[in-house]
């Protein structure tokens, strides 16, 4: 019985034997679709080489015997196609281990695949706030971010993409001054180009800036009205005329650009939702973002995630493109004698997962300069986590705005000063005040 | 005789690159209309529509329709199924001056103009009925 996880091992051992007869195609592609099972697509022209239909044939055969449930009968499992490369557009595309000229196509039911990374745009940078798990205080930590950097004069927009469990508004605008939509609101209504309707009023400003600005989209308005209806639709890639589409996050970056055109803010910080899901994938691959944090709290479940993503992203051939964005943040780190140790536990185990799959090997008798790694103890390492320390104040999103109303910056200091200083840091030219 | 409206679109499509390979514009034009008719078709199978097997059509009345109303009805199964995001077609129908009668028209009506226009729509519909085979939606 074959499963998910054994296609592409078995596909690799029924196509090792005739890799000799296959290295004349100039490509091959292995197209796994929806449903996970998988089909040969071949070029056209090898039609007419009856040598090498004779050995798709059998190719296609063995598949259909070793695949099981995951292959379609031999006669339906090669397709012939002029255009390979039309196929292929757009769509990430695995070599297949050793082979030259094999390539793996998957299909997913999910536009996220999390290995299409866009580059870091221009303008106001953007930063993702991120956490395999949530109740981590990632939201808070994104608050207080903006307090402090607001306190310094810097206009900073927030948004909240953690659509499927809102919040982090209520910790940066009291209730009168939420605005009447949300992102969610702006992306259903974009699919019926009726954006405009509700752009004017998605954004509030927060009291709690005072040299600064603090601006905040929120996932949805002062009355969420129908949020699960809306919610649901907000994934949808939109038609263009043409019968081409854009696709949802392709919509999300399009609101964002307009807003910072509208705002013109020094800094973009954008609450991920957590997990490896689909806004989540949007928010760190799609959004051009320049810093992505990745929250930690020390557990199986944070390491295995964060080993999870990391790996797709190797093995997707697009670890360099992302991984000099990466930066790992400590959270809950214990605010009593445990600190010490706790902190060492989380560093050492955030090192085994960045160097197991991030960090470039560096080969026997060679030195470490040329070469992408970083030593555990390297405090500019990215997985050298900015630890935040557990507070019993910061505890609770919902009293937040209260708290950061009448606060003392000694303390927020003393919480999350290392992860302020290391945005101040991460981001030259931000700790500077305007005029 | 049962429906299979996929190989049905595959070889109306073929066929009528044929006769416009030779200028035959006439059958070409018609053809490229039933390869749409069929290859939409077979999608809206895939997006909802019930087949009636006792008759060997669609089992609604509004449903059986050639390629000038049909492009409307693919789009309300489309724009209702969870997969239909990515199978689109341009919203304005290229075959609103198509109909089935025209196969009695005289062979003077048709141009070259006419079937690009034509086949263009049948072309999009083709890649459509491609991806969905290649994501295992048909």
């Amino acid at each position: 019985m074959t499963t998910f996880d054994q296609i592409l091992p078995r596909v690799v051992e029924s196509l090792r034997p005739h890799a000799a007869s296959l290295a004349g195609i100039d490509r091959i592609v292995i197209n796994r679709d929806l449903n996970g099972k998988v089909r040969l697509i071949i070029p056209e022209q090898v039609r007419t080489d009856t040598a090498i239909k004779a050995v798709i044939a059998s190719i296609a055969e063995e598949l259909t015997r070793r695949l099981g449930a995951h292959a379609f009968p031999a006669a339906q499992g090669v397709l012939f196609e002029e255009d390979l490369q039309a196929i292929t557009h757009g769509r990430p595309c695995l070599p297949l281990e050793s082979f030259r000229n094999v390539w793996i196509i998957d299909r997913l039911a999910t536009e996220g695949d999390w290995a299409t990374i866009t580059p870091v745009v221009k303008g106001s940078p953007r930063l993702v706030f991120f956490s395999i798990k949530g109740g981590v205080g990632r939201s808070t930590a994104l608050a207080a971010s903006s307090w402090a950097l607001a306190q310094s004069g810097k206009r900073i927009l927030v948004l909240d993409l953690d659509l499927e469990s809102p919040g982090l508004s209520s910790a940066l605008l009291p209730e009168e001054r939420r605005p009447a939509y949300g992102i969610a609101d702006w992306l259903v209504e974009d699919l019926v180009d009726n954006g405009d309707a509700v752009f004017d009023d998605l954004i509030a400003t927060s009291t709690l800036a005072h040299d600064g600005e603090i601006y905040v989209a929120p996932a949805h308005g002062r009355n969420p009205g129908e949020y699960v209806a809306k919610l649901g639709r907000v994934w949808m890639s939109k038609p263009a005329p043409d019968g081409s589409r854009e696709p949802w996050s392709g919509r999300l970056r399009r609101l964002i650009d307009a807003m910072e055109a509208r705002l013109q803010p020094d800094l973009i910080l954008i609450d991920s939702r957590a997990g490896i899901d689909e806004v989540a994938s949007c928010c760190i691959t799609d959004l051009g973002a320049r810093l992505v944090l990745l929250f930690a709290v020390d557990g199986e479940q944070t390491w295995t995630g964060y080993r999870l993503l990391f790996r797709h992203w190797r093995q997707a051939g697009v670890a360099r493109e992302i991984r000099e964005r990466l930066q790992l943040v400590g959270a809950m780190i214990p605010d009593d004698e445990r600190r010490a140790a706790h902190f060492e536990g989380l560093r050492e185990r955030a090192w085994d997962t960045f160097a197991g799959d991030l960090y470039d090997e560096i080969p026997a008798g060679e030195v470490g300069g040329e070469y992408w790694n970083f030593e555990e103890f390297d405090e500019g390492a990215p997985h050298y986590p900015w630890a935040i320390r557990w507070n019993r104040g910061f505890a609770s999103l919902l009293s937040l705005h209260t708290r950061f109303a009448a606060i003392d910056p000694a303390e927020v200091d003393a919480v999350f000063g290392p992860l302020i200083r290391g945005l101040l840091n991460a981001l030259p030219g931000l700790g500077e005040d305007h005029g | 005789m049962t429906a299979d409206y996929l190989d049905a679109h595959q070889r109306h499509w073929d066929d009528a690159e044929r006769l416009r390979g030779t200028e035959r514009w006439a059958n070409a034009d018609h053809l490229y209309g039933i390869a749409t008719e069929c290859g939409l078709k077979r999608l809206m199978l895939a997006f909802g529509m019930t087949f009636d097997v006792s008759k060997g059509m669609p089992a609604e009345g509004k449903d059986r329709e050639h390629a000038n109303g049909i492009w409307a009805r693919y789009e309300s199964y489309r724009s209702g199924h969870p997969q239909g995001a990515a199978y689109a077609l341009p919203a304005v129908n290229p075959f609103a001056d198509w109909h089935v009668s025209q196969r009695y028209a005289p062979q003077a009506a048709f141009d070259r103009t006419r079937v690009e226009k034509h086949r263009r729509g049948a072309e999009s519909v083709s890649l459509l009925v491609k991806q969905a085979h290649l994501e295992g939606v048909i």
